[in-house]
């Protein structure tokens, strides 16, 4: 039922000041200014067996004023500490494309941002250090999160106010477009017995098309290829709260199954969120290569890149039980991968009225 | 036509030509070939007046041992140009003076196997000559020596045809230098070569730092001042090498030398040349002019018998004494040349005079060598194929080195009776038995298995004992002295010494560069002596860097051979070649093509020093490229240059340090203020920050109740040693010193000394009690870049 826990910002205004509090000790005491993160690299991805998630593991990069490159780093980080503490203060929301924009105004030239992937380097080490999500910052990523349709009923707080919205009547064709920080969501009702999540915006509009979330009381998630945060926090939003089980409907190749994984286990970029963001329980409709099999689906062979993928699917730590096994060796034996879409062959309605019925029913959730 | 009176026709030819020869005199051929003696135009034979003019006075005055005061001015006079030269040197006798200015080819230093500048020129002379062609005038000398009361003052010319002086004045005049010379000559000439001139005087300057120079020429005044006040070592004349001198020469040694045997003549006439060296010498020699002995082994049986039966006429018991005798002192010599039993049946004889009584007089002695050798050399062809055998390889089938040996021993019986013979009739009999095996069997010895052979069994003949002929014998006689001059070459003599030898030395280069460059760095080096055709030389080496050299361009070369510059000719000198086969960008020049003179604000210069610098033409403007002198410029420039690339790495990087340091005092304040806005708290210090990061050493004071603290802290990753001195206003002598901290007070002030040596990555303290207030201190030891002091 959770709306946003901070709304005025000023846990997160304070977290700020304090990590510049530790700069200015840092200064006082003659240290060399300092910050230590976790390394955020494949290496430093740990699966941890309790949560069932990826969480960082104990290596850390640590950017000093040692050298003219760190300096400038931990000048950057305290123009942006300053930049997002007056944006809280002042209730006012940012994107980090702007963030990066914006720093071309500042005065120092040394604390300008020369990529946007810098500013959101910078703006995923504040989150960790200052252990503030950057929603909390009021900081915005691009890309809009996920499409809802389904019998469920919400508020949203929006900086016009709030808003009662039911995502199937209240909505058009498109579905609920979620916000970017799902936190500010309240869930009034739920009529919806499970959450299907689905990777491509076909797929989805078919099932909308074909009255599926009716159908099934689903709550249909367009995931749009890999996840946003906002989504995934959704998800988990739903999972949690709502106590529903979640599928993730995906293409059949490897890329896709790390769309699941993402859904399930986390993200290496977020891992400091996997907590947050991760479904565990979420489980694996398909495409599978045993479905590819099975209904004779129209493929693709696997391309290089995709047999590499999958190889190193067999070495990863999620994808290590029996029955993953079993499909990624099928997959590999049979060279070949299957878009969702490619259940048309058998029919337009084939994939809302046999292969999903079947697959959920298998799976425990119809 | 008859052939006889075509010969008639034919003689009066050669007559009518006979008639027009005659001989010229060296003046009349020099006038007519100016260019020889580096007089070919007129900017040019300037330049070669004033150098010939300033090496003498140079010179001179380093015998005298005064520190060298040249004047050098030339006047531009419309028609003519007038050219001066004055020194303060010792000066040149009335007599001496004529000769030295109005003859050409006279002097000194042309005999002298010493390093000299006057070996590179013809001779002031030259320049007399040269100026009397082209202005008609004569030249005007003043010259006072030591001690003189009075100056004496010459107008003179060379005479040509005879290749004397002819003097138009000849008086006393009143000087204001004490002792010197002042030269005056009106020749054609043009300031084309003002640079050269400019060049060579500033290049002279600095290889000789001792000297103090003036130039004044129509458009500039230049002074060149002392750069230290120590002569340049004296050097000493000496002998020639054995391994440096020609057929010529030595057969106008032989001539004149006092010594008797050759062995003398080695040891007085030559350096390095001590008895042993004369031995080995004349052992070499013995084996060219005579051939060495071969020797063979002592036959088994009969020899004993043979001996004994050559004698005659004296008592059985004697007879066989001294054949026994004979036979064991062979058996202990063996192998046995004809040489060594002469010996033997010589001492033999003696000893049987001795025990029997009996004289064993010369036939005997003749006959007993006759029959012991005739023994001896029958018993060859077992030596001869042991000697092949060893000296060919496993490859050669055994017929084939049976068949050579066979027919070795065979010819031997066509050589000298004692078997003496010379490498190469050695080398020609194995040849006539080698091939006369190939047509026998077939089997073919080719020239490296011919060497090996030659040189097995040349190894196994001795030198023999005769006495080589005296010198008097020898001057006759080329071919012994050809001979002679072939064994000097092939022994092994030490080096030349190298007290012959003046080089400018390290300080004295980096000195001379210092004077005249204003460059940032210097650096010197002098190789040891080595040796080029027997004559000993010295390479030395310079560069400067920086400052205000000019960046733009090719590095400025500087070319020495006896401590005198050269000026032209640089694409032809071996200085110019070696300089450019080095990789410059490895020593931190720019160098593009990776070859040829590098770029940059530099000047190198090199200086070859030797008592026969050899030349590429008669000019003397260039070295020539001998290998040995190739490489000592190559070493000798390589190591001042190895300075360079330290110079110019440590500058790197301390170019790196400040750049960092000037970026971080820009981002580390604006980040204080900037952390210091956001937690709404007054702006930090970052001093200290700052030190730490520059690898700096810190040193910091805290003063807490009446205690001084000062801590040195080194973050750099090297051992520091400073000195601190702290200033302490205060009239009471401050307490708790240690005991290595000096305190010493001065104008109401206490000043404390404290010498500390702080290991990377440590700290130490010092600390005392005063009720001071006010302090100041200074640190040394540390460059200021890397030190930060927080008072």
């Amino acid at each position: 039922m959770s709306a946003d826990t901070d709304p005025d910002g000023e846990d997160a205004r304070e977290k700020l000041i304090d990590l510049a509090a530790e700069f200015y000790d840092q200064f006082e005491d003659g240290e060399v200014p300092h910050l230590s993160v976790p390394t955020r690299t494949k290496s430093n991805i740990e699966y941890d067996e309790e949560s069932g998630v990826w969480v960082y593991g104990d290596r850390e990069s640590t950017r000093s004023a040692n050298s003219v490159g760190g300096a400038r780093k931990l000048l950057k980080a305290t123009y942006a500490i300053e930049f997002l503490a007056k944006q809280l203060d002042e209730d006012r929301s940012s994107t980090l494309r702007e963030l990066y924009y914006l720093s071309e105004s500042w005065d120092e030239e040394e604390a300008q941002f020369n990529s946007q992937d810098e500013s959101n380097g910078l703006i995923e080490d504040l989150e960790i250090v200052s252990g503030v999500k950057r929603e909390d910052f009021h900081m915005r990523p691009e890309e809009s999160g996920a499409k809802v349709m389904g019998p469920l009923h919400l508020r949203e707080q929006t900086n016009r106010g709030d808003r009662d919205i039911h995502c199937q009547e209240d909505v058009g064709q498109g579905g609920y477009q979620i916000p970017n920080n799902p936190d500010t969501i309240e869930f009034l009702d739920c009529d919806a017995a499970f959450v299907l999540a689905v990777e491509t915006g076909g797929m989805r509009d078919r099932l909308v098309e074909n009255g599926f979330d009716e159908d099934h009381d689903a709550l249909v998630v367009h995931l749009g290829g890999q996840p946003a945060r906002a989504t995934r926090r959704l998800i988990k939003r739903l999972h949690d709260e709502l106590d529903l089980p979640v599928a993730v409907f995906t293409d059949g190749d490897p890329w896709s199954y790390r769309i699941y994984g993402s859904v399930a286990y986390g993200s290496i970029k977020s891992a400091h969120l996997s907590e947050y963001l991760a479904t565990p329980e979420a489980e694996f409709v398909g495409i599978r290569p045993q479905d590819i099999v099975e209904y004779d689906l129209p493929t693709d062979p696997l391309a290089d890149s995709d047999i590499n993928a999958l190889e190193s699917e067999l070495e990863d730590p999620r994808f290590q039980t029996e029955y993953w096994r079993e499909q990624i060796e099928l997959q590999l034996d049979i060279d070949k991968k299957a878009e969702q879409q490619a259940l048309a062959s058998r029919g337009l309605d084939f994939v809302t009225d046999t292969y999903l019925p079947e697959r959920l029913s298998e799976m425990g959730f119809l | 036509m008859s052939f006889q009176s075509t010969l008639g026709e034919e003689e009066s030819v050669a007559e009518e030509l006979a008639a027009g020869q005659r001989s010229i005199s060296i003046a009349e051929f020099f006038e007519k070939n100016k260019h020889m003696l580096g007089f070919d135009s007129g900017a040019r034979g300037l330049v070669t007046a004033v150098k010939e003019a300033v090496d003498n006075a140079l010179d001179a005055c380093e015998e005298a041992g005064v520190l060298p005061d040249i004047y050098v001015e030339i006047v531009d006079e419309g028609d003519y140009y007038r050219l001066i030269v004055e020194d303060n040197g010792p000066g040149i006798t009335k007599e001496q003076l004529p000769k030295v200015f109005g003859k050409l080819l006279y002097g000194s230093r042309f005999h002298a196997r010493e390093q000299s500048r006057g070996q590179q020129g013809i001779g002031i002379s030259a320049a007399v000559l040269y100026s009397q062609l082209t202005s008609g005038k004569p030249a005007k000398i003043t010259s006072r020596t030591q001690g003189g009361t009075e100056a004496q003052y010459f107008e003179l010319v060379i005479d040509t045809d005879t290749n004397e002086p002819e003097i138009d004045v000849d008086s006393t005049t009143s000087w204001d230098r004490p002792h010197g010379t002042r030269i005056e000559l009106e020749m054609e000439a043009n300031m084309r070569a003002r640079s050269q001139l400019r060049d060579y005087i500033e290049h002279t300057a600095v290889v000789n730092p001792h000297a103090r120079i003036e130039l004044v020429e129509p458009k500039g005044q230049f002074k060149y001042e002392r750069g230290t006040d120590e002569l340049p070592a004296e050097t000493e004349e000496i002998r020639p090498h054995p391994h440096g001198v020609e057929l010529g020469t030595v057969i106008k040694m032989l001539g004149e030398t006092d010594s008797y045997s050759i062995s003398g003549f080695l040891q007085e006439e030559f350096t390095r040349v001590g008895a042993k060296t004369a031995r080995n010498v004349v052992d070499n020699f013995r084996d060219r002019y005579f051939g060495r002995g071969m020797s063979w082994s002592v036959p088994e049986s009969g020899i004993e018998d043979a001996v004994a039966a050559a004698v005659a006429n004296k008592s059985s018991e004697a007879t066989d004494s001294f054949a026994a005798a004979v036979v064991e002192a062979l058996k202990d010599a063996e192998p046995v040349s004809h040489a060594d039993i002469v010996d033997a049946v010589g001492t033999a004889a003696e000893d049987a005079a001795e025990s029997f009584g009996e004289t064993f007089g010369a036939t005997v002695r003749e006959n007993a060598v006759a029959a012991a050798w005739e023994a001896v050399r029958e018993n060859r062809t077992g030596d001869c194929e042991r000697l092949v055998d060893a000296a060919t390889t496993t490859r050669k089938g055994e017929d084939a080195v049976a068949g050579l040996a066979e027919r070795i021993a065979e010819t031997f019986a066509d050589a000298d009776e004692r078997h003496r013979l010379t490498r190469e009739e050695l080398a020609a009999l194995v040849d006539r038995a080698a091939d006369r095996t190939e047509d026998a069997l077939g089997a073919s010895f080719g020239d490296t298995a011919r060497e090996n052979v030659v040189e097995a069994f040349w190894e196994r003949a001795e030198t023999v004992p005769d006495d080589p002929p005296n010198v008097s014998e020898m001057v006759g006689n080329r071919d012994a002295v050809a001979e002679l001059l072939a064994a000097m070459t092939a022994t092994d003599i030490m080096a030349p010494p190298t007290g012959c030898l003046s080089p400018i030395t390290p300080d004295n280069v980096h000195a001379g560069l210092e004077k005249e460059f204003d460059a940032d760095f210097f650096s010197a080096a002098t190789r040891d002596a080595e040796v080029h055709g027997g004559d000993p030389f010295i390479v030395e080496a310079g560069i400067a860097y920086g400052g205000e050299l000019e960046s733009e361009g090719k590095v400025e070369l500087m070319r020495f051979a006896n401590r005198v510059p050269l000026v032209y000719q640089r694409g032809a000198c071996a200085t110019t070649d070696v300089i450019g086969d080095i990789g410059w960008r490895n020593y931190g020049l720019d160098q593009p093509g990776g070859s040829g003179v590098p770029n940059g604000p530099c000047v190198v210069m090199v200086h070859v020093a030797s008592t026969n610098v050899p030349f590429t033409s008669e000019s003397k403007d260039a070295i020539a490229n001998v290998p040995e002198i190739e490489d000592e410029i190559e070493l000798a420039v390589r190591e001042a240059a190895r300075e360079l690339k330290s110079y110019l790495n440590k500058r790197r990087s301390m170019q790196k340090r400040r750049q960092k340091q000037d970026v971080l005092a820009t981002i580390l304040p604006t980040m204080a203020e900037k952390v210091a806005e956001v937690t709404d708290q007054q702006k930090p210090e970052v001093g200290d920050a700052m030190a730490r990061i520059m690898n700096n050493v810190l040193v910091e004071r805290e003063i807490a109740d009446g205690t001084v603290a000062l801590t040195v802290e080194n973050n750099s990753d090297t051992a520091e040693s400073l000195e601190l001195t702290d200033i302490v206003s205060t009239e009471t002598e401050p307490e708790g010193l240690p005991e290595d901290v000096r305190a010493v007070e001065m104008d109401g002030e206490y000043f404390l000394t404290w010498n500390v040596s702080v290991p990377a990555g440590e700290e130490a303290t010092l600390e005392y009690d005063t009720d001071a207030d006010a302090f100041d201190l200074s640190v040394d030891g540390v460059e200021d870049a890397k030190l930060t002091i927080s008072q």
